[in-house]
């Protein structure tokens, strides 16, 4: 179990993290997504122990992480830019990783170092963008970690190697119980896999939830009528975005479907669609409603 | 076993629950058969394992599965909740098209009339069916 209490951080003036309250169950796989310097990253480092809070408390198990070795052992980070020592080969970092990680296990990597076909012995730093990722990710895996936090994890992996990835994942969350905290702003990546959803904006938690309820509590609906839209027809119901295309309206509304369907059915539309969202388009509505809305704008 | 639409803006929660009631109901997997165990089909399928997790949960709730602690997931036996959702289901599909034909201007009677008909000859098809199987 992963918390945190009104932690906030400051650099120099910059409020970068707010008040944030946040919790993630043992075995969840819990996607933060968030706009551009919303602060995911001070929030990943918050939780790795990386950074100190300036105020609250982030704790794992009920206990601190920042400088705490015991809690930190039993983590993994892979920042936005995976960190090698300079002209180290993978079999060097290994070394180094299974000095710091009492969980090493050797077998793994050795599995794993095959199954993604990888040359132990090369330097890291020659390695392109993407298999330097998916060293980090060997490392990751090998450590046994109960806790995964990773920052982007899938920016420039192919489709093959992202869904080794996720399976790999998938694997330990199922036979270990392992937590996984993904931020990420490819929203389809995490829909596939998460099963929690935090959203983050300017520093502050707007919201977290399962992400079935958050899927459940938003529709899109597709509405025509053959004279006009009937005055009443909306009324009562909490709308986050209405627009309409030819003849057809399209509003995007919050609320259970059954309840949303039914009153709109009672004035008898000509054509009539309820759909879900996608996290993608939830994302969007949920941030245009706090003002941060896509205007159209020609430069 | 089966895929999922990833690419669907139904949850996929949604999508496993109504896929393993349409194997249930339509027999490819027989009663007392053991369900696949959340770790394989998270495996098989690339998703999340909770969501199988929730997905069994739901299906045990409303009695199409079974669980044995320590043992796994079955199909349950119990053939009258199948026959019932697959009627809702049948209903609500004719809910949409009866009101698509009228929209288009079937008037009401034609499709009583059709109805009727159809009533008629399924006797016929019953007793050809019969023949079949001799």
């Amino acid at each position: 179990m992963i918390e945190m209490k009104n932690v906030s951080k400051t650099f120099d003036r910059y409020q970068a993290v707010e008040n944030v309250n946040l919790s993630i169950e043992k075995g969840s796989i819990y996607g933060l997504i968030g706009s551009n310097g919303a602060g995911k990253t001070t929030l990943l480092k918050l939780l790795a122990g990386i950074y100190r809070q300036d105020r609250g408390e982030v704790s794992i198990n009920e206990q601190a992480v920042y400088e705490n070795l015991d809690q930190k052992q039993k983590l993994f980070f892979i920042p936005d830019q995976p960190y090698f020592l300079p002209h180290y080969t993978i079999k060097q970092m290994a070394q180094f990783y299974k000095s710091i990680y009492p969980s090493w296990s050797d077998e793994r990597f050795q599995k794993l170092a095959k199954w993604f076909d990888i040359d132990l012995k090369k330097r890291i730093h020659t390695f392109s963008k993407g298999w330097q990722r998916q060293a980090a990710f060997i490392l990751a895996f090998s450590t046994l970690p109960q806790i995964l936090i990773l920052d982007e994890p899938m920016d420039g992996l192919d489709p093959v190697v992202r869904k080794k990835v996720k399976n790999l994942m998938i694997q330990d969350v199922a036979d270990r119980e392992m937590t996984i905290l993904i931020s990420s702003h490819n929203l389809r990546e995490i829909e596939d896999i998460c099963d929690h959803i935090g959203i983050i904006h300017r520093g502050s938690l707007l919201l977290e939830k399962e992400l079935d309820d958050l899927k459940s509590d938003i529709h899109k609906i597709q509405v025509a009528y053959k004279e006009g839209m009937p005055e009443d027809s909306l009324e009562g119901l909490y709308m986050l975005h209405r627009e309409k295309r030819g003849s057809v309206f399209i509003c995007i509304v919050r609320g259970k479907e059954e309840k949303i369907a039914e009153q709109i059915r009672k004035t008898k539309p000509v054509i009539f669609d309820l759909l879900p969202l996608t996290l993608e388009e939830i994302f969007i509505y949920e941030m245009g409603d706090i003002g941060y809305a896509i205007k159209n704008v020609i430069v | 076993m089966f895929e999922l639409d990833m690419r669907s803006r139904k949850p996929i929660y949604e999508q496993l629950v109504d896929k393993l009631k349409e194997l249930i109901i339509n027999e490819v997997l027989k009663p007392d058969e053991q369900l696949p165990s959340v770790r394989t089909l998270a495996q098989q399928l690339t998703i999340n394992p909770n969501t199988i997790q929730k997905a069994y949960r739901e299906l045990e709730n409303q009695s199409y599965i079974y669980s044995l602690p320590g043992k796994g997931s079955f199909v349950n036996s119990f053939n009258l909740v199948k026959d019932s959702e697959k009627l809702t289901n049948i209903k609500k599909e004719l809910e949409k098209n009866i009101l698509e034909a009228l929209y288009l201007g079937v008037t009401a009677k034609e499709l009583i009339h059709l109805i009727e008909e159809l009533d008629a000859s399924k006797e016929g098809g019953d007793k050809d069916d019969r023949n079949e199987k001799r």
